[in-house]
């Protein structure tokens, strides 16, 4: 009974309807968008950097992330190694050690952070293979092979097959030296890493810097995002208790890169302000729509209460029309928000002129939102709540109404 | 073509008021500070001689390690140097060659020369507690610094300066000032820099000092860093031998010399 009135009561005047419907569809449409967005690029930028540089997690010694010393090492590897295997949630790690040294071509001289990595593990775990532009990555038969960064190539002029002579401090305080041959040149897309960064294989890096078997980071990959947390507890715990000679530590993703996550929070922040204003004006659109249907309506009511309608009743009827009128909206605006979405991350949106300052983030010159559950629910989730929220309100005046002076109004 | 000359002839006054200021001023100024300029290029000198062969022994140390090596060194005046590593075996004829800001590493076992990069002069000298700029910049506080004597104290019967150092306004240096211990014979005692904050970075002192080369000289040379760990982290030098005013040749500061072996 009250469902069909409140039925009949919505398309009493349609305009007025279809207008409040198309507002909450539309916030929910630029909710679910703008979520969605957000989520993809975060999640690009997240990848990036993982796969670049820091993997998901780092086994570190104590004090090494704050200040890059040589010496701070992982004495012993293997024993890493064997946590790494029995730890559940990992996809797969492999062992890196760094150095800063003189960089010198031919013509120039830089400096610029060495990196030894293993030539079979370390493609598992970055994605320093595809982002190889020029010739190849390191195999594992190479010795003194390198992979350089683009721009430092450019800065060296070097190109494939030259030579490149590296000078440092090794880990015994003896000078490293060596000459590398240039076997691939690679572009991660973050220009600071372009300008310093080469690769050469583990073994000949710890030859060259006196390494004796030790390295600087386990690097570790999850299964997902989301299990990061409780592997990372789970190592640090056991890496804890190794017999080594220094104290080592288990860092994750966001700890590893600070700037990230700031970066990040900022934007979310940022975005969380421009939803609260569209909550808040589709709010008071829905409170405007339904005081006016209750003012309007005052005479109605009162003559629905004489002829024995309760209160309760009335509350009931223009709870369902706000629900029908919400539930309408919101449904229209998920439908079309996701088909938006969904056709936005199969084309991809490109970001013009913003690109160079996104590069910096190793974010590709094209977007794509990310569409989930989460985001396509969780705007529209809100919206419901206030909406409904803001209804109760002419809904529970509704009690106030004596018949006779209702009907004598207006 | 009248009004170039006025200007010109403006200029030549004004050059010629200036000079004569100058001239009245300076001996004041001389008169009120019993030249600190004088006394840090004495030392300077004393340190150096025309010329200095010397062997250094250096050691690295840290809380949990330590690394001697034995380094040999030729000076020219205040700008020319050229060091060469005779021990450990490691690293045995790796050499650095320094002519005015300067400087060239040379690595026997890839047999290159490399010129250090404006870039990296910061960084630490063969993993030393000195930077390449202690090096190649040892002597800009002779020519880019004003001093001034802060005061005088009497160790054993002589008289030791303070001096302080600040760099001029546009003078191409790092420090933000820097504070020295002179001895009125010319022998350096400490030497501290200080960054912009006036944070003091680093301070090298000087100990042990006895007949050598000649003169009395300081045989230990400390260079501890602020910023260490520990007060375990310092590099000290060792004099082993020193000799001053040992004629040298030209080609002892080339980087073809630097490729050999030097006796």
């Amino acid at each position: 009974m009250e469902l069909l009135m409140a039925w009949r009561n919505v398309w009493r005047n349609p305009r007025r309807t279809i207008l409040t419907i198309l507002a909450i569809a539309f916030a929910c449409i630029l909710l679910v968008f703008m979520l969605s967005l957000q989520i993809g690029m975060y999640e690009v930028m997240i990848n990036t950097a993982v796969k670049t540089r820091t993997g998901h997690m780092q086994v570190l010694a104590d004090g090494y992330n704050q200040d890059h010393k040589i010496r701070k090492v992982i004495s012993d590897p293997e024993a890493v190694a064997r946590i790494l295997d029995d730890t559940p949630h990992i996809t797969g790690y492999t062992f890196r050690a760094n150095g800063f040294a003189l960089l010198s071509s031919d013509q120039r001289t830089y400096g610029g952070l060495i990196t030894g990595v293993d030539p079979v593990s370390e493609p598992r775990i970055s994605n320093i293979k595809s982002i190889i532009r020029k010739g190849r990555f390191l195999s594992p038969s190479d010795t003194n092979s390198a992979v350089i960064g683009s721009l430092l190539a450019k800065r060296l002029k070097i190109d494939l097959g030259d030579e490149l002579v590296v000078l440092g401090s090794a880990r015994d305080g003896a000078i490293a030296a060596t000459v590398l041959t240039v076997a691939g040149i690679f572009s991660s897309g973050m220009d600071d890493y372009d300008r310093s960064a080469i690769q050469i294989p583990l073994a000949h890096f710890q030859e060259v810097f006196a390494m004796e078997g030790t390295v600087h980071e386990a690097v570790i990959t999850c299964d997902s995002l989301w299990n990061v947390g409780s592997a990372q507890t789970a190592i640090s715990k056991a890496v804890a208790g190794l017999e080594q000679k220094r104290r080592l530590t288990c860092l994750s993703w966001d700890e590893l890169t600070p700037g990230l996550v700031q970066s990040i929070q900022m934007d979310l922040g940022g975005g969380l302000i421009f939803y609260g204003i569209l909550l808040i004006m589709v709010a008071f659109s829905i409170m405007n729509t339904f005081l006016m249907a209750v003012f309007e309506r005052t005479r109605e009511f009162g003559t629905l209460m004489a002829i024995g309608a309760r209160p309760g009743r009335l509350t009931t009827m223009l709870v369902y029309e706000s629900a029908f009128l919400t539930l309408c909206g919101i449904g229209l605006g998920i439908g079309a928000g996701c088909l938006l979405t969904l056709w936005a991350q199969h084309a991809g949106i490109p970001m013009g002129d913003a690109e160079g300052m996104l590069r910096q983030y190793g974010i590709p010159g094209l977007i794509r939102p990310k569409l989930t559950l989460a985001t396509a629910l969780a705007g529209p989730a809100v919206v419901f709540l206030i909406t409904m929220l803001t209804a109760l309100y002419p809904a529970v005046k509704v009690h106030r109404i004596i018949p006779v002076d209702a009907m004598r109004a207006a | 073509m009248t009004k170039g000359n006025q200007s010109m002839i403006t200029r030549r006054l004004k050059t010629i008021g200036f000079t004569l200021g100058i001239l009245l001023v300076l001996p004041a100024a001389a008169a009120a500070n019993p030249n600190a300029g004088a006394i840090i290029a004495k030392a300077w000198d004393y340190m150096r001689g025309k010329t200095s062969v010397s062997v250094v022994r250096m050691t690295v140390h840290r809380e949990d390690w330590q690394r001697t090596s034995v380094i040999k060194a030729w000076t020219r005046g205040r700008k020319t140097s050229i060091f060469q590593i005779v021990a450990p075996k490691k690293d045995k004829g790796n050499g650095t060659l320094k002519k005015d800001r300067d400087m060239w590493t040379y690595n026997p076992k890839i047999n290159r020369v490399v010129k250090i990069p404006p870039s990296m002069m910061s960084q630490s000298w063969m993993g030393s507690d000195f930077s390449n700029n202690d090096l190649s910049k040892a002597d800009t506080i002779l020519m880019d610094y004003t001093h001034e004597i802060t005061g005088t104290t009497e160790v054993n019967g002589i008289t030791v300066y303070d001096i302080t150092s600040i760099p001029k306004p546009d003078a191409p240096v790092i420090w933000g000032k820097q504070a020295l211990k002179i001895r009125e014979d010319g022998v350096l005692l400490e030497q501290a820099f200080f960054d912009e904050d006036m944070e003091p970075v680093k301070i090298m002192t000087t100990t042990d000092i006895r007949m050598i080369g000649g003169k009395p000289f300081p045989a230990r040379w400390t260079m501890r860093s602020m910023e260490a760990e520990s007060d375990q982290d310092y590099t000290l030098l060792e004099y082993e031998s020193l000799d001053f005013n040992v004629p040298l040749r030209d080609s002892l500061f080339t980087l073809n010399a630097l490729r050999k072996p030097l006796r």
